[in-house]
């Protein structure tokens, strides 16, 4: 019915077997006769000389036309035709009569019989062999329209076993959906015994079913759907249609996939993503309280922390004043000693407040600063130290950056200091400059001091982190603040390896609007 | 500078209140100075003060227990009896955007807490010498 089979025609005709032509005469001659005449014929010809042989090879062969002599002694032409016909196999064999006779009685009974035709004797061979071409061609015909309906039934048993093999329901439906075909996976499915499921309305299973879907061309994409069970239960169905036409219209193919397990499958991601968010949100909260909280505990220790000892440096400066001449010597140093810690316990406090409050610049205060004026205010800050070491400060074109002014001094000071601190014997030299990378400006801070040894390359811009404990007055918090600080304003600062003698600090910079200062 | 000066003081720490009253002794400066320790005292004293009651000067530090300084000059400055005194805020230490808040609830000045003896005593004596001499405004 619907198996539309598109087998060239030249398969079908191929290897077409010759058809059996019977030839029956008890004169041996006219039976040579007939065999010579009908030979360029090229088919297959079986010779009787009598009536017995005839039926007897009638048994055997699928015969396309039997010439039949109609005066034979024992059984005649009619009593050989008659059992002929009363056999299943020959019933319908088409028979050419042969005789000599014109008579009308004959013509009747002949007919009577089956009789397809009567040749009259002599034989003329060009209207015999005319005759028997038309039945050959016949013949042929036969053969070829039995090789058809086997392909198509072939083609079928083929089509139903790729139906009933499917992993899915398969339901064939006419574009209005009625059920013309459904597999054994859709009785499953569904719960109907299949001859009900024929004829059926799909909609009854699917209810959102729609044909869908233009002409032809590749299956619709899959498509999720409720399916309603016999029971009336419903399940969640997967469906591809594929729509194909035939001579008796358009049909369209459902294949219908039950995704119970799927739908369980996506719930239970669902339910995953969202435990995962929850505890990513959780984790969040608690770091954010964590930041928070670290962040408070940093302001207290800087800043609460700041006020007793305060109060501890002024009160013993206090005593040490008003005691001067009333102590011994061992108990002045000792209260210097007081003095002098608590001072330190002041600065490195007032160090640690200044790195907290780069870390929480907001950028809403930002504004554009000039490097030059930032390095210029560095200066002015560190003038005693620059004056004591004869220190000389070099500076080349710098340009204008995005951040605070507090900032960039604090980050140009920090190194700028450094560099004088950890100095050489030779006269502190600091050069600065800066060279536009793509979309960052680096920035070079050289100095000619100690150099610093690269396995501390890291470990310097940690905070309260110093080198010479002994020789040197800083906070060790200088190069934590100038790491905070370029990080802050989106960069990154680094100690150039082996960059000679002295110590070569680079640090990045985002560009944002152009602008260079003046070299001076 | 011979009559008494009147100063209310908000400060919880009893050490940074003998320091700022050695600084006004050092000054010369007779004072009777009312003092509240929490923030939440001071508001209440503030909210309460009456014409014939003000003080000359209003001396807050900014950090005081249940509350910030910034709280106690907005009771202050939101007195129309005391809208007029002086009023200075002590820290050891301000964040800029502190400051800025300060400034815009009347404090006239901001006075940093050195932690050395000689310039705290030294910048809180001139400071308050300063605010008392200007005219009221």
């Amino acid at each position: 019915m619907m198996t539309a089979t598109k087998e060239p025609e030249r398969v079908l005709t191929a290897q077409l077997e010759p058809a059996k032509l019977l030839l029956v005469d008890d004169d041996r001659d006219a039976l040579f006769a007939l065999q010579a005449i009908l030979e360029p014929l090229h088919q297959e010809l079986l010779l009787a000389e009598s009536g017995k042989d005839a039926l007897r090879l009638c048994l055997d062969h699928n015969i396309a036309v039997i010439l039949l002599d109609v005066r034979m002694p024992e059984m005649d032409g009619f009593e050989t035709a008659e059992l002929i016909r009363s056999r299943k196999r020959s019933r319908h064999t088409p028979i050419l009569f042969l005789t000599a006779y014109r008579s009308d009685e004959q013509l009747f009974r002949g007919y009577d019989l089956g009789a397809v035709d009567f040749l009259f004797k002599p034989i003329v061979p060009e209207i015999l062999q005319s005759k028997v071409s038309v039945f050959v061609e016949l013949s042929r015909s036969e053969q070829i329209l039995r090789r058809q309906a086997e392909e198509i039934a072939r083609a079928e048993a083929q089509f139903r076993a790729v139906l009933e093999a499917a992993p899915d329901a398969m339901v064939i439906t006419s574009e209005a959906g009625q059920i013309e075909l459904a597999n054994s996976r859709a009785d499953a499915l569904f719960g109907h015994a299949r001859a009900e499921l024929v004829h059926r309305d799909i909609r009854s299973l699917i209810p959102e079913w729609t044909p869908g879907l233009p002409e032809s061309g590749p299956p619709s994409l899959e498509h999720r759907l409720t399916a309603v069970r016999e029971d009336g239960s419903s399940l969640p169905v997967q469906i591809t249609r594929n729509p194909f036409t035939t001579r008796e219209g358009r049909f369209i193919t459902t294949a219908i996939r039950d995704a119970t397990d799927q739908v369980q499958a996506e719930a239970r991601i669902q339910q995953i993503n969202r435990e995962l968010e929850r505890r990513v949100a959780e984790r969040t909260a608690a770091l954010t309280y964590s930041n928070e909280a670290l962040r408070q505990f940093a302001w207290a220790a800087s800043h609460d922390l700041q006020e007793p000892i305060r109060t501890v440096m002024s009160y013993s400066q206090w005593l040490a004043e008003s005691s001067v001449k009333t102590l011994s010597q061992p108990e002045t140093q000792m209260l210097d000693t007081i003095q002098q810690q608590a001072a330190r316990l002041v600065a490195l406090l007032a160090a640690l407040q200044q790195y907290i409050l780069v870390a929480e610049s907001g950028e809403n205060h930002w504004t554009s600063v000039d490097c030059r004026a930032a390095v210029d205010a560095a200066n002015s800050n560190l003038h005693g130290m620059i004056q004591e070491s004869s220190a000389t400060v070099e500076c080349g074109r710098l340009p204008v950056v995005t951040g605070t002014e507090v900032m960039l001094v604090q980050l140009f000071q920090n190194l700028i200091s450094n560099g004088i601190k950890y100095r050489s014997a030779a006269p502190p030299r600091i050069q600065i400059s800066a060279e536009a990378a793509g979309d960052l400006w680096i920035f070079s801070v050289r100095d000619n001091g100690r150099g610093i040894d690269a396995k501390y390359h890291d470990y310097v811009f940690g905070v309260f982190k110093r080198l010479d404990r002994g020789q040197t007055a800083g906070t060790g918090m200088g190069l934590a603040i100038c790491k905070a600080v370029v990080e802050r304003l989106g960069g990154r600062i680094w100690i150039e390896p082996s960059a000679g003698p002295g110590a070569l600090f680079r640090f990045s910079l985002p560009r944002c609007r152009e602008g260079v200062s003046a070299e001076v | 500078m011979s009559e008494v000066v009147k100063i209310l003081l908000a400060e919880d720490n009893p050490a940074d209140v003998w320091l700022i009253r050695e600084a006004l002794m050092r000054q010369s400066l007779a004072c009777e100075i009312e003092h509240y320790t929490s923030a939440e005292d001071a508001i209440r004293a503030l909210e309460r003060c009456g014409a014939e009651a003000a003080p000359d000067l209003i001396l807050v530090d900014y950090n005081l227990p249940t509350g910030d300084g910034g709280q106690v000059l907005a009771a202050a400055s939101s007195n129309p009896h005391l809208a007029r005194v002086p009023k200075a805020v002590l820290s050891s230490y301000i964040r800029p955007q502190e400051m800025d808040h300060i400034l815009q609830l009347g404090a006239a000045r901001f006075i940093s807490k050195p932690a050395n003896l000689r310039e705290f005593l030294g910048v809180v004596g001139s400071t308050v010498v300063e605010l008392l001499k200007r005219p009221s405004a």
